[in-house]
């Protein structure tokens, strides 16, 4: 029995219905200033929240084809409208890099994220030999690298509930 | 008349029959109730017990075995069938096996008395579009002792075996070569059933019951489906195990047998030591879920373009290329480019020269040389030249390999040419389409001959010579970043291929006919034919001094005609000592 490499892994832009939704405040704040404060704290969690998720499909290569994958297609505000880079096969902390920022737009519906990451990338080698199309026939068939890269990611809150809108990798 | 040990056709030219369910049905049932024949003396070692294999992901067998090598087997608590069986067994390890009646379904198993272990291969046919291909799936757990707590250990996959090579004498006398260079694939010679002229590579499993026993598999997918299994004993070179499938006669081939052998030898392994994974090739791609059965093969029959002379003159007409440019550092687009992407610097050291290439069973060829990527050839007697793009390289001093295309050939030939200016010999391995099986195959002639130029003072008698210095040698080659394969140079007539993975584990193997000429000292000219598999020629120098290979693909798609560069750098990984087998014994025939 064969089984063809033809996985889509990178390709799970679906829709969806999961999102990152903020806490319910557990205390009543009597103050404005710290109502906001809050709501702001609650805003961020929740994108830290939605980006460690997004983080933990992409490194554990959710397949599209699953139901996992259309869960994480529900990460996106627009599935069909973010395009990802196909090469990239895992992303880490780069701890030698700047802190993760978030910034919350003053309105509190939309976000940008700025995340100083190793990023590694698979090169797919051209399928123009018979040696390169058995490395891809066992899976394999890729240049593999690490780059260290800053993750931009842009947030929209919808409905109460943050999810993303752009994601690009940068120079660093 | 006395005969060869040689079939009409080998094994990768053999159109096996598309055998039916019904046909496969009719045929096992003759076998169901007697099991598999042996050639020598079953073992009783199960008669009069009843014994319960247990399987971790599989089913829970129930056998009750009698007099006269039959059995009763239950799958899951189910009714008990009775079936002959042929059991040996091989120091404290028992393999047995036997078909389910009414199905086409049958086991074979591995019992290891001392731990109470068990590892089922449950096979079928007609679980693949090719009917009479074996299909397994393997099962690991135990054989369950009333009163006795169940072990917690299991075999285990491994890549342990992965490097070795055996020769093996069945007690049926067959006898053959089997190479490990892989952890997920292996090669084997027939040299008895068919003359040992070529190595053939199928998919295979290596599991480790001790640190001397170890089980291995094979299906011939692409070839006959058959499907073989043995335990071996490392030290003491021994085997018992089954074949079952059909062979090139469409006969049932069923049968448990024992073997001795001899080491070979060890290749080199490349992966991280303390790397033991026994499955360096998913089963499936990542996310997914493997079928029953499932396993990676590698089918270049069924994938490969399959051109008429028609189809092949038109592709032909529409595009030939040879070597296309590109900047220096940069891999060039085309077909086989990655191939050469670790080729050394070109050379111009034949810009500008003129010379003739005198073979000794082809028309002399005559060169006049523009620059370094730009000659005038033309055959001796004609009065027309005809330019050609070129690109050469100087292996070793004076040793030019170069290649070009003959526009205008009938059978669009190609020479890949290795000419040593210091010795005054040549050797051409010319490539040609409109080939017998698939027009789009390449077929090749080997031409050897002398330089005749300004200066230049020939051998009268002196040639390079075929050799079987590189039999049994493996040499890894990294082509590109990424792609890095090993050469086993098997029989003095085919060599294989290993594709390594990502954790640098042998994966995918395939093999193809190939010839080796020796040069100089450590400087080898040699060609493979990708014969069924996509139709390519390669040939390369390879060059053990300096451990790096030059050389010229030749390859006919469906996008025209293309001749690029071949360059690796290579790693000598160890070498068999398999030539004795290859030797012409005196009483005639093959070993």
């Amino acid at each position: 029995m064969t089984n063809d490499a033809n996985s889509t892994r990178r390709s799970f832009l679906k829709s969806g219905a999961l999102l990152a939704v903020p806490l319910v405040p557990a205390v009543v704040v009597a103050d404005d200033g710290l109502k906001a404060r809050l709501a702001r704290l609650e805003d961020e969690a929740a994108i830290r929240e939605l980006h460690q998720d997004w983080l933990r499909r992409v490194n554990t290569r959710v397949d599209d084809t699953t139901e996992a994958g259309d869960a994480t297609a529900s990460l996106y505000a627009d599935p069909e409208g973010v395009a990802f880079d196909q090469a990239v096969r895992s992303i880490a902390a780069d701890h030698t890099g700047k802190p993760d920022a978030i910034e919350l737009a003053a309105d509190r519906k939309s976000a940008a994220g700025r995340f100083h990451c190793a990023v590694e990338i698979d090169t797919a080698i051209a399928q123009d030999c018979t040696l390169a199309r058995m490395a891809h026939a066992q899976g394999g068939g890729f240049v593999r690298r690490t780059e260290r890269r800053v993750l931009k990611v842009e947030y929209v809150k919808d409905s109460g509930a943050w999810a993303i809108a752009k994601v690009e990798f940068a120079s660093v | 008349m006395p005969g060869t040990p040689y079939p009409k056709e080998q094994m990768h030219r053999i159109a096996y029959t598309k055998l039916s369910e019904r046909q496969i049905a009719d045929k096992l049932s003759a076998v169901i109730a007697s099991g598999p024949r042996s050639a020598s003396p079953l073992a009783d070692v199960f008669a009069g017990k009843t014994i319960r294999i247990v399987t971790d992901k599989g089913p829970a067998l129930s056998y009750a075995f009698g007099r006269n090598n039959r059995l009763s087997v239950a799958e899951n608590g189910g009714a008990a069938l009775e079936a002959g069986y042929g059991a040996l067994t091989l120091g404290s390890v028992a393999f047995f096996s036997h078909m389910i009646p009414g199905t086409q379904r049958g086991y074979a198993l591995v019992i290891d008395q001392d731990k109470n272990l068990a590892t089922v291969f449950e096979l079928w046919f007609s679980g693949y579009e090719d009917n009479r291909e074996v299909q397994r799936e393997i099962y690991y757990g135990y054989f369950d002792q009333p009163g006795q707590e169940a072990p917690k250990a299991r075999h285990v996959t491994t890549n342990r075996v992965e490097g070795k090579g055996f020769y093996w004498k069945q007690d049926t006398g067959a006898e053959t070569l089997e190479f490990f260079p892989s952890a997920s694939y292996s090669n084997f010679v027939e040299l008895s059933r068919l003359g040992g002229e070529l190595g053939f590579c199928a998919p295979s499993d290596y599991i480790k019951i001790n640190d001397d026993l170890f089980i291995y598999t094979r299906t011939e997918c692409e070839f006959s489906g058959t499907f073989t299994a043995y335990v071996m004993d490392l030290n003491r070179v021994e085997q018992v195990g089954v074949r079952l499938g059909f062979d090139a006669s469409d006969a049932l081939e069923y049968y448990v047998f024992r073997g001795k052998g001899e080491w070979l030898g060890q290749l080199a392994q490349f992966e991280k030591f303390g790397d033991e994974n026994g499955a360096p090739v998913p089963a499936a791609p990542a996310g997914q879920t493997p079928a029953k059965g499932a396993r990676r093969v590698y089918r270049p029959l069924k994938t490969m373009a399959k051109m008429s002379k028609a189809d092949v003159d038109a592709a032909v007409a529409k595009r030939a290329t040879a070597f296309p440019s590109a900047p220096a550092g940069v891999v060039p687009n085309g077909p086989g480019a990655q191939m050469g992407a670790n080729r050394g610097p070109s050379t111009s050291w034949l810009a500008g020269k003129s010379f003739t290439l005198r073979y000794d069973t082809a028309p002399a060829m005559e060169y006049r040389v523009d620059d370094a990527e730009n000659l005038n050839w033309r055959k001796e007697g004609d009065s027309g030249w005809t330019k050609a793009r070129y690109q050469a390289w100087e292996s070793a001093p004076g040793v030019i390999l170069y290649g070009h295309l003959l526009e205008g050939a009938p059978n669009h030939d190609g020479h890949s040419i290795v000419a040593d200016f210091h010795q005054g010999l040549v050797t051409c391995f010319n490539g040609y389409l409109n080939t017998p099986y698939f027009a789009n195959e390449a077929g090749v002639k080997i031409m050897f001959g002398v330089i005749e130029m300004e200066g230049l003072i020939p051998p009268k008698y002196n040639r390079h010579q075929f050799t079987d210095e590189m039999v049994g040698r493996a040499v890894s080659q990294n082509y590109a970043p990424g792609l890095t394969s090993m050469h086993l140079y098997t029989t003095p007539h085919s060599l294989s291929w290993i594709i390594f993975t990502d954790a640098d584990a042998g994966g995918l193997e395939w093999s193809g006919p190939a010839a080796y000429v020796k040069i100089r000292d450590g400087l080898f000219f040699m060609y493979w034919l990708e014969e069924a598999c996509n139709g390519t020629l390669g040939t390369i120098l390879v060059n053990l001094h300096t451990m790096r290979d030059v050389g010229v693909g030749y390859s006919c798609g469906t996008n025209g005609l293309s001749m690029s560069a071949v360059g690796a750098h290579e790693r000598l990984a160890g070498r068999f000592d398999i030539t004795r087998f290859y030797q012409a014994k005196t009483s005639g025939g093959a070993a």
